[in-house]
């Protein structure tokens, strides 16, 4: 056997011990290897986009949350600036009511206290005739005719009316 | 100083037809081919096995015994080492030459290529083994190799364009006609000379590695001295060493000329 002669019988071999491996290689591990690394490409590839998806969609639920408690905050700021408003107006209000009624009340007051007080002078005028006629009657001695009477009640008003 | 002597005997291929004509020394001896087995011959093929056959089928059964059982399971998440670097490999093989050379229409040459791949990278590394040898280191494996390289790359450029449509792709478009008569023998004669090349190129590499290993050890026994044998056995090492990477390389570099090749022939255009 020469270095550069190929030999026929080991040719043969080769091609025949080729074509087995090539079968038995190609059927259970070129096979199934190429599928995985088919499949585990698609995999990534699919959870890359799905992670890619997910992240989005959670920065737009993050963006909307933020928003949704911006507009919340500026709602109760709202509703607390309109409470002071209706509290200020109230108190207002209530401070006018209490000062008109007050005002109401001592202006009846006053006119209470001005009937009584001509109520009581009517009764002091009632007995001062009175108290005059039973003293003139005293004084006198008899009683006076219609006419003298009469002239006396005036005199006696008359005076009165002086003294007032 | 013995341990080096042992070492050295277990470096050397086993010889079962010692005292044949050549000598014990002879490094040829030791990078030729022989027979073991006696077989009849065949319609002109001796059947005999040879100890080049011998390894080349100790390496399919390497293959076959450690490969075959790893993927009877398809697991999506990758498990286990040896599992993990077989499917780099076959990534780095599929992105690197197959796809990447042939194109999408790679799929049809992913078995092959794959499987000359690990067939010569197994049996590169038989070489390695201590009594072992390198089917490869015999041309008869590698123009083999080169032969059904050839035939894929025929088959595909037939497929593709048809039988009288490849001839026609192997000119160039725009050459005047009368270059034509001239141009045709060259373009024959240039897929020949690349497939020549291809066999020679792993025939050469692997046999020149074996030759300088058994070569400095063989100085060894050419100065008949312990004294002078440590020296000769690191650089073998080194060589050795310097082999399991020309192992792969070699294996890879058949493997990306035949992608290269099978895909010229797909897109003769280019």
């Amino acid at each position: 056997m020469d270095l550069l002669t190929p030999d026929t019988g080991l040719m043969f071999w080769t091609v025949i011990t080729f074509a087995i491996l090539y079968i038995v290689l190609g059927r259970f591990v070129w096979k199934p290897v190429g599928e995985v690394l088919d499949e585990r490409e698609a995999r990534l590839k699919d959870s890359l986009e799905k992670a890619e998806t997910a992240q989005k969609n959670a920065e737009e639920a993050l963006k909307k949350n933020e928003e949704m408690i911006a507009q919340a905050r500026q709602e109760v700021q709202e509703l607390i600036a309109k409470g002071k408003k209706t509290a200020d107006s109230m108190h207002e209000e209530i401070i006018a009511n209490a000062k008109n009624e007050a005002a109401t009340l001592i202006e009846r007051a006053g006119k209470e206290i001005k009937l009584e007080q001509e109520k009581a002078l009517d009764e002091i005028r009632k007995l001062a005739v009175e108290l005059s006629i039973s003293a003139t009657t005293k004084v006198i001695g008899k009683v006076l005719s219609e006419k003298e009477h009469q002239q006396l009640v005036s005199q006696s008003f008359k005076d009165l009316g002086e003294l007032n | 100083m013995m341990f080096f002597y042992s070492l050295m005997m277990t470096a050397l291929p086993t010889d079962p037809s010692e005292g044949h004509a050549g000598g014990d020394n002879d490094i040829m001896h030791h990078i030729l081919d022989h027979d073991i087995i006696h077989l009849p011959t065949v319609f002109g093929i001796d059947l005999s096995i040879s100890f080049h056959t011998m390894w080349m089928w100790v390496a399919t059964a390497i293959l076959l015994i450690f490969l075959t059982p790893l993927f009877r399971k398809r697991h999506i998440v990758p498990r286990g080492r040896v599992a993990n670097m077989i499917e780099a490999m076959v990534e780095f093989l599929r992105q690197d030459i197959i796809y990447n050379y042939i194109g999408k229409e790679g799929k049809k040459f992913e078995k092959y290529l794959l499987t000359v791949f690990f067939f010569i990278l197994t049996n590169n590394l038989m070489g390695l083994v201590p009594g072992g040898a390198a089917a490869t280191s015999d041309i008869s494996v590698t123009a083999t190799m080169t032969l059904l390289t050839l035939s894929m790359v025929l088959g595909a450029g037939f497929a593709h364009h048809g039988f009288f449509g490849y001839w026609k792709g192997l000119i160039p478009g725009g050459v005047p006609g009368w270059l034509i008569p001239i141009l045709f023998p060259i373009e024959i004669l240039g897929i020949l000379a690349k497939h020549f090349a291809l066999t020679m190129r792993l025939f050469a590499n692997m046999t020149a590695g074996h030759i300088t290993i058994l070569s400095l050890i063989g100085l060894v026994f050419t100065f008949k001295s312990y004294y002078i044998a440590p020296a000769p056995v690191i650089v073998a090492a080194t060589i050795g060493i310097l082999e399991v990477l020309v192992a792969f390389l070699q294996a890879y570099i058949f493997t990306l000329l035949s992608g290269v090749f099978i895909g010229a022939s797909v897109h003769q255009d280019h």
